[in-house]
């Protein structure tokens, strides 16, 4: 009894704790915030979500809190509600763990920064907004977190916003999130005039769910996790610092519709026209943000790409309607992608703002501790056996592989992991191998604990997190036990074919031979071709025709040719001809006798 | 068609005709007004005939009273118009013209 208990209060401390650094400073005059108070409390508010997290996997206990009900009409009522099941339990300490390496290292990364203060707190505001979407348990709150991240999201990425492409950049995050707002609010509308409420587990599950409501998700997912359609916001989200793509664009965020999708899961699953929907999106998404990522130079748009592709394999993962699995790969994900961004923001303070990979090499010797993590982080993301991607990702090729499914969607889904071997290696033979490429007089200096211990701390994540998570978290759909041996080291081939190709491509460096255009190369330099083309052709082909219609169409030949004028100028031709009729002779008049005659004799 | 039946409408369609088409004098104009007159009361002096219908046939009496009156106003206009104008030419009636 006193497990519930213990359940709801530490997960209402932790919440509150957060809520702590914004709170404090209007109650009392001489206390003010700094950025090492922030990254105290999330630490503190880090170590008090583990209880909830070890009681939850001791005695597997879930609970739903309510603390509040707003009554918002006799028989809508929308209910302050938390809901405290494996998902949230999980997600709490993940993201607090994430968030405090990040904020440690965004004290080195950002100390120059006059406005650091401002930035800690817009990052605090994002957690809040997170963990609120996180532990909602109506689609209200679910909203208010959602919202919060979309807000700060822009905040954050136009943080330097002196910088037109960092403006441009943070436009095109809220105009596509805003795209996939719409797919929300209808599943919403739907929800609350046809269920007659805003609750995640009262939908029944027994009877097919109408395919309208779902894909109103769907396109929320879209939105806001980069799925294709609505994706070139995620690789221009970059142009905000460092510590705002490790925190947002990595781990948390982008993130935020899949959760969604999981959230609702019970409505998926009886629907197969969804669950196809999201598999051959996802397939699509992961293979196509793969493809761009093998040409890419910039080391933070590998980076974005390869994030993009897991977004896609967790929303293949969904389709696969196996919702636990893409929640584990999720979690395993935070670490190691939170990891590489680090250890790229890292690099990039080192070499003084340098970016690209061409002019970077061996920084082995001299960045030791970053480019082994990198490496570490790398690795996992290949799904190398038994580090943390390992654990989620090969569960989910083997799932796709022994499934009745749409075999263009696996297809893609094995190049896609086959591409991402590719870019993996790639990055690291450029940026730590080989002859260096950089200015001499660089000063390279990584001995400082502010950017060692984060990165050391969310490496040893992304070694033991996959294990932890899968020892003590019971699936609730058996895995596949029993398939034939290549099925079984499908992954493990795919990935050591995309080393082969990656080592390949390297030899392009050290040989200095000139990569030739093809199409093939084309399509991914340009990304697909997707930004100018959409971004220059829709809106002119709404503008012109809104032209048409208000201008052209009601204007002119409305008004000018039927309307008022037509009908003036009707009268003004015929008025014209009769005039000379009028003349007032006495021949005009009796020459109108002869026209009746005329008539008279022709009618008989 | 029978032969009244034509010669009464070649009558009265050239009699028009030849009001609408005259040129100079109003008097022509009026001798063409007596000549449908005429060949109006021919034709309703032959219809009881034809039709042996008796109640009409008091008809043209009727008609020669109406076409004594228009042709004294005729006449009396046309001595008007030549009181005042001088002449009888018709294009002298132009007080309407603009």
């Amino acid at each position: 009894m006193e497990t519930a208990l213990l359940l709801n209060t530490s997960t209402l401390l932790t919440l509150i704790t957060i809520l702590t650094p914004t709170l404090l400073p209007l109650l009392s005059e001489n206390f003010k915030n700094s950025p090492a108070t922030i990254t105290r409390t999330v630490k503190t508010a880090f170590m008090i979500s583990l209880v909830p997290m070890t009681l939850f996997m001791y005695s597997g206990m879930e609970s739903i809190a309510s603390c509040w009900e707003w009554k918002f009409t006799t028989n809508f009522k929308i209910p302050l509600s938390f809901k405290i099941d494996q998902y949230s339990v999980m997600f709490f300490p993940i993201a607090l763990f994430v968030t405090w390496s990040i904020l440690q290292f965004a004290m080195w990364y950002m100390s120059t920064e006059p406005y650091i203060m401002k930035f800690f707190s817009y990052l605090l505001m994002f957690l809040i907004a997170m963990l609120t979407l996180t532990i909602a348990n109506n689609m209200f709150l679910l909203f208010i977190g959602w919202e919060g991240v979309g807000i700060m999201s822009f905040l954050l990425i136009g943080w330097w916003q002196g910088r037109a492409e960092a403006n441009t950049a943070a436009l095109q995050a809220v105009l596509y999130n805003r795209i996939g707002d719409i797919g929300l609010i209808l599943s919403m509308a739907w929800l609350a005039s046809t269920l007659n409420t805003w609750e995640v587990q009262q939908p029944p599950s027994h009877t097919q769910t109408p395919t309208i409501p779902l894909l109103g998700l769907i396109l929320a997912a879209t939105g806001k996790s980069a799925q294709f359609g609505l994706h070139p916001w995620l690789p221009a989200a970059m142009e905000g610092p460092t510590p705002v793509s490790a925190l947002l664009h990595s781990s948390t965020m982008v993130v935020a519709g899949i959760f969604l999708l999981i959230r609702t899961h019970p409505m998926l699953t009886t629907n197969p026209t969804a669950l196809s929907t999201c598999l051959c999106l996802g397939a699509l998404s992961t293979l196509f943000a793969a493809t761009c990522a093998l040409t890419q130079n910039d080391i933070k748009k590998i980076i974005a790409f390869s994030t993009s592709s897991q977004l896609g394999l967790m929303m293949v993962t969904i389709g696969l309607n196996l919702p636990q699995l893409a929640f584990l790969h999720i979690s395993t994900h935070a670490f190691f992608k939170a990891m590489l961004f680090l250890c790229s923001g890292s690099i990039i303070h080192n070499l003084n703002g340098e970016q690209d990979i061409r002019k970077m090499g061996g920084l082995q010797k001299t960045l030791p501790t970053t480019t082994s993590c990198l490496t570490i982080g790398s690795m996992a993301l290949m799904g190398t056996p038994f580090l943390a991607g390992f654990y989620s990702k090969d569960l989910i090729i083997e799932s796709l592989n022994t499934s009745y499914l749409n075999t263009w969607a696996l297809l893609l889904t094995l190049l896609a992991t086959m591409f991402t071997a590719t870019y993996s290696l790639r990055m690291i033979l450029l940026v730590q191998t080989g002859f260096t490429r950089i200015p001499p007089t660089t000063p390279m200096n990584e001995n400082n604990p502010t950017i060692i211990n984060p990165i050391t701390r969310l490496a040893l994540g992304s070694i033991t997190a996959g294990l932890l998570i899968t020892s003590f978290i019971l699936p609730t759909k058996t895995p596949p036990m029993t398939m034939p041996t290549i099925t079984k080291t499908a992954a493990i081939i795919i990935t050591a074919l995309g080393i082969t190709l990656a080592l390949e491509l390297s030899n392009m460096t050290h040989t200095l031979t000139q990569p030739k255009q093809n199409p093939y190369s084309n399509f991914s330099t340009t990304l697909g071709y997707f930004n100018p083309l959409i971004h220059r052709a829709s809106p002119s082909t709404l503008l012109n025709s809104g032209q048409k219609i208000a201008s052209h169409l009601i204007d002119l030949s409305w008004y000018k040719k039927m309307g008022p004028e037509g009908l003036a100028d009707l009268q003004l031709t015929m008025a014209k001809t009769s005039t000379s009729l009028h003349s007032g002779l006495i021949k005009t008049y009796l020459g109108s006798f002869a026209l009746s005659i005329f008539i008279i004799l022709l009618s008989t | 068609m029978s032969f009244p039946h034509l010669s009464f409408y070649s009558a009265f369609t050239l009699s028009s005709l030849g009001l609408a088409f005259h040129r100079t004098h109003l008097i022509s104009a009026l001798l063409c007004l007596e000549s449908i007159i005429l060949s109006i009361y021919i034709a309703l002096s032959i219809w009881p005939i034809e039709n042996q219908a008796t109640t009409f046939t008091t008809m043209p009496l009727l008609i020669l009273t109406f076409s004594a009156c228009e042709a004294a106003t005729g006449l009396a206009m046309l001595v008007a118009s030549t009181r005042t104008h001088g002449s009888d030419h018709l294009h002298n009636l132009n007080l309407l013209q603009c």
